[in-house]
């Protein structure tokens, strides 16, 4: 299809993050043609999560979801394949399935009748002989069929784009840093059952590029909740934070990560999770995991945040997981869960549930002041002099090191190198360059000036 | 109204949650977890669109992810964190106003009542955030101490809400 900025010298996408990605221009947040062009470009092309395998164990369990603001549903098949289609009746456009979620044997559009079989098949149209007198086509005429679907660690993920690499490619290195949450133990991961939900009046990149690359941020924004969470007799000095970690940027399609790294683990921290579950992390249940992932992954690295782009974020070792759904530039949709390990002790799996809720979610402790910056933020946005105002991203430009012990392109903890990652790919996504394109590792990813896309 | 309860402790209910719900409002939050017993359970579940055949699974359970599931001590560590001074979802803190209304009360064993009511909060924060909150509440008042006075043993909020059309709920019901 003509893109202006395909491969032409249009570089105004690329300029919006400042070339590398180090200077923001917050049209990027608040314009409502860049964001039309997010849908096709960002949400119409890459991977996107759908749902976690434990949602949708048994045939005909379905979730429904949405890739951007697409709905789509997402359905377990007899053959334990997964299948996911739009969300949408192809006779006059409404929506087939109004649940959250369910088991269905078979999905009936409300408005006239069409059914659909699990699959997505047309296989049934009211009146067939009398008014279409048996001339419809029912196979061509079937929800629109989200084209590939692959799964990395029981998640499920989906991608209009048939030009677009296979899902393993898509996450390249940062797989290693997932599989400190999604292969801790080898034996599979499960999601606590339920979803929570909010709405955000934030541009989602503001929360995925958070918890791509800001570490920063933690120390500041969530103190309350780590003073109120120390015992009474505590002095707030004991909310000592480990000073070693790293943050990795991936070299390609822009997904981010930073964590701690420490031989104490996660005891800094058993004022907020708990004993149950640091010592499930660090302690006397740790043993499969180092054996697994080894010493580094399986006790040391903590506090992880990450994203992988665009709009799926997690934190590993707390295991809250969340999809950031764009609702227009201005507002987000949040829908967030808590991930376990199968062969987690059930005493652990309740006290992920019990403590994890109470920081993270609609009512957690630590979310609530995320919330609060980003709104205020997008807020302060609609005025004129503040969309002409550029935002600095530049933190640890050109300081990026060299640790044998990391894959991909490594920085301090505290650094926007991820964020610049986030927003560099973003904008040559925007630009309308092809994956053949968007493969190559951009200069600037080292600190050195971009030549040019 | 069950008529096994009679009129003066049913008016005696009803004041206590008034009184409660000022506490709230006033942002008297520790003289408001000084309501609740020492077992309090405080459980707000995530709701979920289901189809009508469904409708039993509407709310989650008391295994699965939900809003609130509070003991004591997860009340105490919300509130203390209030007075930090870095509580920055409620400093400045939402102005908020609970209105309690079609009381109904259920006489249980032990001197304690289930008391169930509608909820509708408005909340309102900073410039021009508008947030309403509606919902049903079942609670287990309990009369403690040989004083006469109420301690709420129990709190169930079944919230009118899927999706939470709000950046954060901050605030208690």
């Amino acid at each position: 299809m003509p893109n202006p900025y395909s491969g032409g010298p249009d570089r105004s996408m690329i300029d919006l993050v400042g070339g590398d990605g180090g200077e923001i221009n917050p049209a990027i947040y608040v314009d409502e043609d860049i964001y039309r062009r997010e849908l096709e470009q960002v949400f119409g092309r890459s991977w996107l999560f759908l749902a976690h395998g434990s949602q949708i164990p048994e045939t005909g369990d379905f979730v429904s979801t949405y890739m951007g603001e697409d709905p789509v549903l997402v359905v377990r098949q007899k053959d334990g394949s997964v299948v996911a289609f739009l969300n949408q009746c192809r006779h006059r456009g409404m929506r087939i399935c109004r649940t959250d979620c369910g088991k269905a044997r078979s999905f009936t559009c409300s408005y006239h009748g069409w059914a659909y079989d699990i699959s997505g098949r047309l296989v049934h149209v009211p009146l067939e002989q009398e008014a279409y007198h048996g001339e419809i086509d029912k196979d061509a005429w079937g929800p629109v069929r989200v084209p590939r679907i692959a799964s990395f660690r029981n998640l499920i993920f989906g991608c209009w784009d048939e030009a677009a690499p296979d899902l393993e490619t898509y996450i390249g290195d940062a797989a290693w840093y997932m599989d400190v949450m999604f292969d801790r133990s080898g034996a599979g991961s499960e999601l606590i059952s339920g979803v929570h939900k909010w709405v955000i009046p934030c541009n989602w990149k503001l929360a995925a590029e958070q918890f791509a690359s800001d570490m920063y941020h933690a120390p500041y924004s969530h103190l309350s909740a780590v003073l109120a969470s120390l015992p009474d007799d505590a002095s707030p000095a004991d909310a000592d934070w480990p000073q070693e970690g790293a943050q990795f940027r991936a070299p390609r399609f822009g997904h981010g990560t930073g964590f701690f790294a420490s031989e104490r683990g996660w005891e800094f921290n058993v004022n907020t999770m708990g004993r149950t579950i640091v010592d499930y992390l660090a302690g006397k249940y740790s043993d499969a995991a180092v054996q697994h992932l080894g010493e580094l992954r399986g006790r040391q690295i903590t506090g992880q945040h990450m994203t992988i782009f665009p709009n799926f974020s997690f934190l590993p070792g707390i295991n809250a997981l969340r999809v950031w759904h764009p609702r227009g530039p201005q507002e987000m949709e949040v829908w967030s869960m808590i991930l376990v390990d199968s062969d987690a002790p059930d005493e652990v799996k309740a006290a992920y549930r019990d403590r994890i809720t109470r920081m993270f979610g609609t009512s957690g402790i630590f979310e609530q002041d995320d919330g609060e910056n980003w709104v205020e933020v997008q807020r302060v946005l609609r005025g004129h002099k503040t969309r002409q105002t550029s935002l600095n991203a530049s933190m640890g430009k050109g300081h990026t090191e060299d640790r044998s012990e990391y894959p991909g392109i490594v920085s301090g903890m505290f650094s926007e190198e991820a964020a610049r990652g986030f927003y560099q790919h973003w904008a040559r996504m925007m630009a309308g360059q092809s994956w053949e394109e968007l493969a190559q590792e951009p200069a600037s990813a080292c600190g050195k000036p971009d030549s040019g896309s | 109204m069950n008529n096994r309860i009679d009129v003066e402790t049913a008016r005696e209910v009803e004041e206590f949650l008034f009184d409660e719900a000022a506490l709230l409002d006033d942002g008297h939050f520790d003289e408001w977890l000084a309501l609740f017993a020492p077992d309090i359970r405080y459980f707000v579940p995530v709701r979920t669109t289901r189809s009508a055949r469904e409708r039993d699974k509407e709310f989650s359970g008391t295994a699965e992810l939900a809003h609130f599931d509070d003991d004591y001590e997860g009340l105490k560590t919300r509130i203390r964190r209030l007075a930090t001074g870095f509580a920055w979802a409620e400093d400045p803190p939402s102005r908020t106003r609970h209105f309690v209304s079609n009381i109904r009360l259920r006489a249980l064993e032990n001197d304690e009542f289930e008391v169930t009511s509608n909820t509708l909060v408005y909340r309102s924060r900073l410039e021009r955030q508008v947030d309403m909150f509606s919902g049903k509440r079942v609670d287990r008042l309990r009369r403690s101490g040989g004083g006469g006075k109420f301690e709420i043993a129990a709190r169930t909020v079944y919230l009118d809400h899927t999706l939470i059309l709000t950046n954060s709920i901050s605030i208690f019901f």
